[in-house]
């Protein structure tokens, strides 16, 4: 019984603080999710055309009409020009004037007729990564559609080109049949195609949920630390486990409550779908609250300081966006950071509740066992460094 | 307490320390600023080790505390211990909950607590809304609230002004009168007059260990009588009386007598005057003050250590 009182004493006490504090709650979660709801309206998911020029030789059998280009590549490409002045180009590329620039080669039908490759040169001048890779993927796209024009262009002036290779039945082949012999058909086997705001909603939802955690929890015990609590804790009747009990419980409960509030907003004003059930989703969140407490207390047991305790909150913050899965997929990582991304409770957590609320069922059930090794893990160290906290100072 | 020694990266902070509480009184521990008083309070209650010495306290090692033990002691901390985001009763009542006092019998606890220390009409308001001295009430609240036996308590006075400070040693020693027992450091050497012990520390050292008055006459020697006189007279007029210890002659008309009982002494004095035909204008016992008494011990240590350096 008097443990449980015990207990009780800290739940009491961190409860009444943090109502006593309601802006540290909406700042922790209203700001996030503000921010995700700004970014919903303003982002349209379409990146911009890249704004390109092609240069077509004097003498090559190239068509030079923009649009021409421009539905070679839809939505990806906004040929601006079509000219001969490479170096011309290439200047307004250094300036900025023009994303693209694309040099399609000198006599490419005659090279091919000849046996010869050649090369078509596509240049950008950035240095985003996520840029490039899209420039590279609209560029092969444009090259592929370019490569099958100098075909085309070739088996125009000859069909006997193509007899050569195809046998006499290519003669009742049209050339641009030849020139693209395949065409691609797509299907997405996910029951949902969620829009930015779905897909992105349960990341930051987690993100949201580890963050709370952890800075409730690293400043609670720094700041008993800091002043004479620490030395009425030891002298009281109270240990280790009765107190990171009462903690667990108190942020425990706050965060639940935080967690109902922004999962409500999210289901029900930003309309992102919840495919599973409501007693498994409240499960997930359990666990990914239980382990990033676990983080917050560690900080709050080894930090020295409540901005040390702040700085290390923020490391972790950081940590997350870049190695959860939440910008970029995990299995991007070297294998090594592998293993660092998934000690983060949060890349569990969006993992989790992506599959959860998404596809309506966990395909990695594997990640609910490590969610809760890292959180009794945690709870472990947080406890035996407690101990030693509240045992008489040497 | 006995010859407890504790250091801190080489530094000797608490030297040889030794001394004994009696229950239902209240120990005065009195030094300056850095003199070892926290320290010693922490080895106390089993907050902080030492490297050498033994402790005892109701019967155990404060490193060794049983639970049962921690629930009969109070201490309260120097450094502010008060959640200032809870009410002046949430406080009192999250520490009677860290001793197990369940809900049922809290509410008249931390009643009880709060009309102690004269903080009832405020239970309310938030601590950090509290001025400096209740919030020192209030921690005293929060240590008296589970109704403890022995209390450890931390410079109870320091920063609140001196109405306030005589208002928390009345509650002292209405504690000390219920038959708590106190240890109580202080940095206020005039506040060694409300302990029924003394303990004088300087550099971790114990200069003088007894009650107040037995400290007065420790310092000077016995009591102190100034004599005024109606004319000027010459302090050897008293070297051969028996019973003064010593004459000092502040002014040509004032003699500082220090005698080993004034009370027997006084006659004997004014007749010794009067026989060298000059008239006694006033005689007084003085009551040094515990600032004096204090300087008197301290300069009277430094000689000795001084001294026995130079022998060395």
């Amino acid at each position: 019984m008097g443990s449980l009182v015990r207990i009780g004493s800290f739940i009491g006490k961190e409860l009444r603080e943090v109502i006593r504090r309601p802006g540290v709650l909406l700042s922790t979660v209203i700001g996030p999710f503000a921010i995700m709801l700004i970014f919903g309206l303003a982002y349209s998911g379409n990146r911009a055309p890249f704004l390109t020029e092609i240069i077509i030789p004097e003498g090559t059998n190239l068509p030079r009409d923009p649009e021409y280009y421009a539905d070679l590549a839809p939505g990806r490409l906004l040929v601006q020009d079509v000219g001969t002045d490479a170096d011309a180009a290439e200047e307004r590329l250094r300036d900025g004037d023009i994303d693209l620039l694309i040099i399609a080669p000198e006599d490419a039908v005659t090279e091919l007729r000849s046996g010869h490759q050649t090369t078509i040169r596509v240049l950008w001048n950035e240095i985003d990564p996520v840029y490039n890779q899209l420039a590279g993927l609209a560029t092969s796209i444009l090259v592929s559609s370019l490569n099958s024009q100098i075909i085309e262009a070739a088996a125009e002036e000859g069909i006997a080109f193509a007899e050569g290779e195809l046998g006499p039945a290519a003669a009742d082949v049209p050339p641009d049949v030849i020139a693209n012999p395949t065409t691609a058909e797509t299907e997405n086997l996910a029951p949902t195609e969620p829009d930015v705001i779905s897909f992105f909603g349960p990341a930051v939802f987690a993100l949201i949920i580890q963050h709370l955690a952890v800075t409730l929890a690293a400043f609670s015990l720094v700041r008993e630390r800091l002043s004479g609590q620490m030395d009425r804790f030891r002298v009281a009747p109270v240990n280790s486990t009765e107190l990171l009990l009462g903690k667990y419980v108190a942020f425990g409960v706050i965060s639940l409550a935080m967690a109902g509030i922004v999962g409500g907003l999210l289901v029900g004003v930003l309309g992102v779908p919840l495919l599973g059930g409501w007693l498994a989703f409240v499960g997930i969140v359990l666990l990914l609250t239980f382990a990033s407490l676990g983080i917050g207390l560690l900080i709050s047991l080894f930090a020295d300081s409540e901005r040390q305790a702040v700085q290390l909150s923020m490391i972790l913050l950081l940590a997350s966006v870049f190695f959860s899965g939440f910008v970029l997929p995990v299995t991007d990582f070297a294998e090594w950071a592998r293993y660092l991304a998934y000690a983060l409770p949060v890349t569990e957590g969006i993992a989790l509740l992506q599959e959860h609320m998404l596809r309506g069922e966990v395909q990695q059930t594997w990640m609910i066992g490590v969610l809760a090794a890292i959180g009794i893990l945690l709870y472990a160290i947080s406890l035996i460094r407690l101990r030693r906290v509240l045992r008489t100072a040497d | 307490m006995r010859d407890v020694t504790r250091a801190f990266e080489g530094r000797v902070v608490v030297d040889d320390l030794s001394f004994e509480v009696s229950p239902g009184t209240i120990l005065g521990v009195v030094g300056p600023s850095g003199s070892g008083k926290t320290t010693t309070i922490r080895m106390l209650t089993g907050t902080l080790g030492r490297n050498n010495g033994e402790i005892t306290v109701l019967g155990e090692d404060p490193m060794h505390f049983s639970r049962r033990v921690r629930g009969r002691l109070a201490y309260m901390p120097q450094l502010f211990s008060l959640y200032e985001d809870l009410s002046a009763q949430e406080n009192v009542g999250f520490v009677a909950a860290l001793y197990g006092i369940g809900p049922f019998r809290r509410t008249s606890r931390i009643k009880r607590a709060l009309d102690v220390v004269d903080l009832l009409d405020s239970r309310h308001v938030l601590a950090r809304n509290l001025s400096g001295g209740m919030q020192r009430r209030l921690e005293l609240a929060c240590a008296l609230v589970h109704d403890p036996e022995v209390l450890f308590i931390d410079e109870p006075t320091a920063g609140i002004d001196p109405i306030l400070r005589e208002a928390v040693w009345d509650e002292l020693r209405r504690l000390r009168s219920e038959g708590r027992t106190l240890v109580v450091t202080t940095q206020y050497v005039s506040e060694a007059e409300y302990c029924d012990q003394v303990a004088l520390i300087l550099d971790g050292e114990l200069v003088a260990l007894d009650n107040p008055e037995a400290l007065r006459r420790l310092a000077f020697g016995g009591d102190v009588l100034q004599i005024t006189t109606d004319r000027p007279v010459d302090p050897g007029l008293l070297a051969n009386v028996s019973g003064v210890q010593s004459v000092r002659q502040p002014g040509p008309r004032t003699l500082t007598a220090t005698v080993s009982d004034a009370g027997a002494l006084t006659p004997v004095i004014v007749e010794a005057i009067r026989v060298a035909g000059i008239g006694v204008a006033g005689l007084e016992e003085q009551q040094p003050t515990f600032d004096e008494v204090f300087t008197e011990l301290v300069e009277q240590s430094r000689a000795r250590t001084n001294g026995g350096e130079a022998n060395g």
